[in-house]
């Protein structure tokens, strides 16, 4: 401790870092709530100072996430997305490697969903036999889709030393004008102006069960809610996960321990791309029931870089990081629609409220990764 | 600094510790690893605030919350891990955060300038490399960088931490002359070490510390190499080569003319031919850089050879990958165990499974048993004396000595066949390195074909049943370690074939 009285406050600042190294997970989710609030409580401010009712607002951010079963049930759909596309990023980070290109993985994997089930309905019954069988039929080929096309930049990387973070974000943009194109021309609906594929056969949907929205089903966030137990399994409890995660964190001793270091990022892209691919079969077959024009897809592999950094990289933690972008999305959407206040300043809230809840995470990452807190004698 | 006490939680560093450093001398301060010396060091640049006790600095108390503060007071440190920007120019690491501006922009040529003048007054060849990425450069060249920067910035009082660990024979002598150098210019230095020669060599005050109380403080001209080491572990020092009871066997490793290239593309390993015996100790000694590095990541796997054989056990493994060789049973502790041998943000159980994470009972079908690897871990914190005894303490918590005899046990947990261990006991206390060669010689006794790289002389000699000399990717000569004296393998490292020693001894040695 200081002798000097005017040095604590330096010296207070000076320990955060370490505190927060030192942050259990309760203490960390404390951290987070906390953060939300404040940030909600700074954003009520803004409202007030710019002429609108802030209590209004607030109530509208309540009830725009949570204030019936049509908007909770919306809440519950966006999040499942933003889970497994967090989760996707999350893999990748994990092991060291930047995934930028989940947006655009997300888009072919959901085209190849699409598509499959289109070409193979006719030759299959219908009735729920048939659905559940184009359903997992779908769900592959989404996986494969979106794998291979993330194993390009990975092959790049490995083998051509192409930085991935540049690879990927030029994958997005292409995947864009691929699939728009295809679904424009040979893939696209007949006899409509309407950017879109043909509509899935009806068999192909998932059951609402709890809610009454035909776009959620608790059945798909159950399966999420697998899909992210299993990733998280992989990552801790197998030698492939093991390999990955050492990569991640000191790619020379992954080496050393006989990881092929060419292989893993492969593989690893790999894994995070078949994410991606999963979250847009389930973004089909439960939600747009057809594709659309991809670029009018909102940018769940971007906001999925948030979620990610937000649940510090960890698989499990990106059930409630993705939860408060599925909440936030959600209220930001219905604001829009039941009060005068312009979309600007709702993004500029939604921001801030991400921004104040990444901020002690980033710090503790940062603090992390500059040797804080770990003695090193 | 009188009276400097640090604590971790529980953990007392520094006990009340007293330390003087007179102007214009060196005073060397040696302790086994994990003794506080690091700890003490870190008080008096500001890196840790100190619990209780003063500094003074030319009779002043003065106290140092950041690095920056004891930088501007003169104080500098060179870390034993050089805290320098691998990509960027020497000339940018020795001016970075202290560039000299002119108008706004950075006056290189005042920089160029006044980082030659104190080149030449110490003799480095430091302005030589001014545009070359600090990662070209070997080690010896990157701590010379380092003392630059310091004494750029100022420096009046320099802290070497460990500054010999990572250099060669040469390099060591180099850097004693260096240290004269600046002690004859008036700058006070805190070197510290536990090589026990090294600070009789060098030192005119030595101070000890164990357990983080000072020991004492002793003239070095007036003190010997078995006091200080008695002082630094309190009990006596068994160093000597004894003879050994067992017979190697049959020939395990065959290499037949391997040719190995390095990073820069240049072939650092020429035409190499060994081999090794079970039950046998096979050193490798040689100046740093003369191909050992390529040579081990040939043999485990980290590196392709370009030609030749590798036999093991009578299978060709050279084009074998490494997670093959180390299911084979070729084990390996590696030079560098915090870049290698450890993950330092992992705990000791997570790090027991690196490298074992295909092999059974820590993993089926790819499943990880994480019980059984918290056993292996715990089994070998205990077996060899890990401190703190604590499988779930973070790697990087645990000092030098204790991370390198928890890599040293793992590795031969794997229950190998070959043990590869290039520089075993680099940067380890003494009462560690005596455990580490016990370990290895009884090993060997049971029947292990061992490889051992090292650049001290002493540990080659003790250790080995043969020492192949390494001499610029080639091997100059193998020799019997007990037909060979310390100064004739020194005469092999430079170059230098015996059938020319008595040339050679009434010669310069290069």
């Amino acid at each position: 401790m200081s002798s000097t009285g005017d040095g604590d406050a330096q010296s207070v600042l000076d320990r955060l870092p370490e505190r927060l190294v030192d942050a259990t997970v309760l203490e960390r989710l404390g951290i987070a709530v906390a953060s939300t609030t404040a940030a909600i409580l700074v954003g009520l401010v803004i409202v007030a100072a710019s002429g609108y009712s802030p209590l209004l607002f607030l109530n509208n951010l309540i009830v725009g996430a949570f204030g019936s079963e049509r908007v909770l049930a919306r809440t519950l759909r966006l999040s499942t997305f933003f889970v497994l596309t967090g989760v996707a990023v999350a893999i990748a980070f994990r092991a060291g490697v930047f995934n930028i290109g989940v947006q655009g993985q997300f888009i072919v994997g959901g085209l190849s969903c699409t598509m499959s089930i289109l070409w193979t309905a006719p030759f299959l019954p219908g009735g729920t036999v048939g659905g559940v069988a184009l359903m997992l039929i779908g769900t592959i080929s989404a996986a494969v889709g979106g794998g291979l096309y993330a194993a390009i930049p990975g092959v790049l990387k490995a083998y051509a030393d192409a930085n991935e973070i540049i690879t990927t974000i030029m994958l997005n943009f292409i995947a864009i004008g691929a699939v728009s194109w295809l679904i424009t021309n040979p893939f696209g609906r007949e006899g409509t102006t309407v950017v879109q594929t043909e509509s899935l056969p009806e068999n192909v949907r998932l059951p609402p069960l709890v809610f009454g929205d035909a776009n959620f089903s608790v059945i798909g966030l159950g399966l999420t809610l697998a899909l992210v137990v299993a990733v998280a399994a992989v990552m801790t409890r197998t030698s492939f996960g093991y390999d990955m995660v050492t990569s991640g964190y000191q790619a020379s001793a992954a080496v050393y321990s006989g990881v092929d270091a060419k292989r893993t990022i492969v593989a690893t892209m790999t894994f995070s791309g078949a994410v991606a691919g999963l979250a847009s079969a389930l973004y089909v077959i439960m939600f747009q029931g057809r594709f659309v024009e991809p670029a009018s897809i909102h940018t769940y592999g971007y906001d999925a870089i948030a979620v990610s950094l937000l649940a510090a990289n960890n698989p499990l933690g990106v059930i409630p990081a993705g939860l408060l972008f599925g909440g936030l999305n959600s209220s930001s959407s219905y604001i829009q629609i039941y009060s005068d206040v312009p979309v600007q300043l709702i993004d500029g809230i939604v921001g801030l409220v991400i921004l104040l809840v990444a901020a002690p995470e980033l710090f503790r990452m940062a603090a992390k990764r500059a040797g804080v807190g770990g003695e090193d004698r | 600094m009188e009276g400097i006490t640090k604590r971790f939680g529980d953990v007392v560093a520094n006990d009340a510790v007293d330390f003087t450093l007179e102007r214009g001398s060196i005073h060397a301060l040696i302790g086994e690893n994990g003794s506080g010396k690091t700890t003490l060091m870190s008080v008096l640049y500001g890196l840790y605030e100190h619990d209780a006790g003063t500094i003074l600095v030319d009779g002043e108390p003065r106290t140092f919350a950041t690095p920056r503060d004891a930088m501007d007071a003169g104080v500098g440190m060179i870390h034993q891990h050089f805290q320098l920007v691998e990509p960027m120019t020497v000339l940018q690491n020795v001016i970075l955060g202290h560039e000299p501006v002119e108008r706004g922009f950075v006056d290189e040529e005042r920089a160029r300038e006044d980082i030659a003048e104190i080149s030449d007054r110490y003799g480095f060849e430091v302005d030589e490399y001014l545009d070359v990425p600090i990662r070209d450069l070997d080690l010896g060249t990157r701590q010379r960088v380092e003392i630059v920067k310091s004494l750029y910035r100022g420096a009046e009082i320099l802290i070497l931490d460990e500054p010999t660990a990572v250099l060669t024979p040469q390099e060591v002598d180099g850097l004693m002359a260096v240290m004269e150098d600046l002690r004859a210019d008036g700058h006070s230095l805190i070197f510290i070490s536990h090589k026990l020669e090294e600070a009789l060599q060098i030192a005119d005050e030595i101070t000890v510390l164990r357990d983080g109380h000072a020991v004492g403080t002793v003239a070095a001209a007036e003190t010997s190499e078995q006091e200080l080491a008695q002082m630094m572990v309190g009990r006596e020092i068994q160093s000597d080569r004894e003879p050994r009871t067992t017979a190697p066997g049959d020939t395990l490793l065959d290499v037949e003319d391997l040719r190995v290239t390095g990073d820069r593309g240049l072939e650092k390993v020429s035409d190499v031919d060994l081999s090794v015996r079970k039950g046998e100790i096979f050193g490798i000694a040689g100046v740093q850089g003369n191909g050992q590095s390529e040579l081990i990541e040939a043999l485990t796997g980290l590196r392709r050879p370009n030609s030749g054989t590798i036999r093991f056990g009578g299978r060709d493994v050279a084009d074998m990958t490494r997670r093959d060789r180390i299911e084979a049973g070729i084990a390996y502790i590696p030079e560098d165990r915090h870049a290698e041998g450890l993950v330092l943000e992992y705990d000791l159980v997570k790090n027991g499974l690196l490298g074992n994470q295909t092999l059974e009972p820590f993993a089926n079908n790819g499943l990880i048993d994480w019980m059984a690897v918290r056993d292996h871990a715990e089994t070998i914190v205990e077996e060899f004396d890990v401190q703190p005894p604590d499988a779930d303490a973070g790697a990087a918590s645990l000092s030098g000595g204790n991370q390198q005899k928890f890599v040293v046990g793992r590795e031969i947990g794997h229950d190998p066949d070959l043990l590869i261990a290039s520089h075993p006991t680099r940067g380890v206390d003494i009462g560690s390195i005596e455990f580490i060669h016990d370990q290895l010689i009884e090993l060997r006794d049971e029947g292990l074909a061992i490889v051992v790289v090292s650049s001290k002389l002493g540990e080659i000699q003790k250790l080995s049943d043969r020492i192949a000399v390494m001499y610029e990717g080639e091997f100059i000569d193998t020799v019997d370690p007990d037909a060979v004296t310390e100064e004739e393998i020194g005469l092999l490292m430079a170059g230098q074939r015996l059938a020319d020693e008595t040339e050679a001894d009434s010669e310069v040695r290069q």
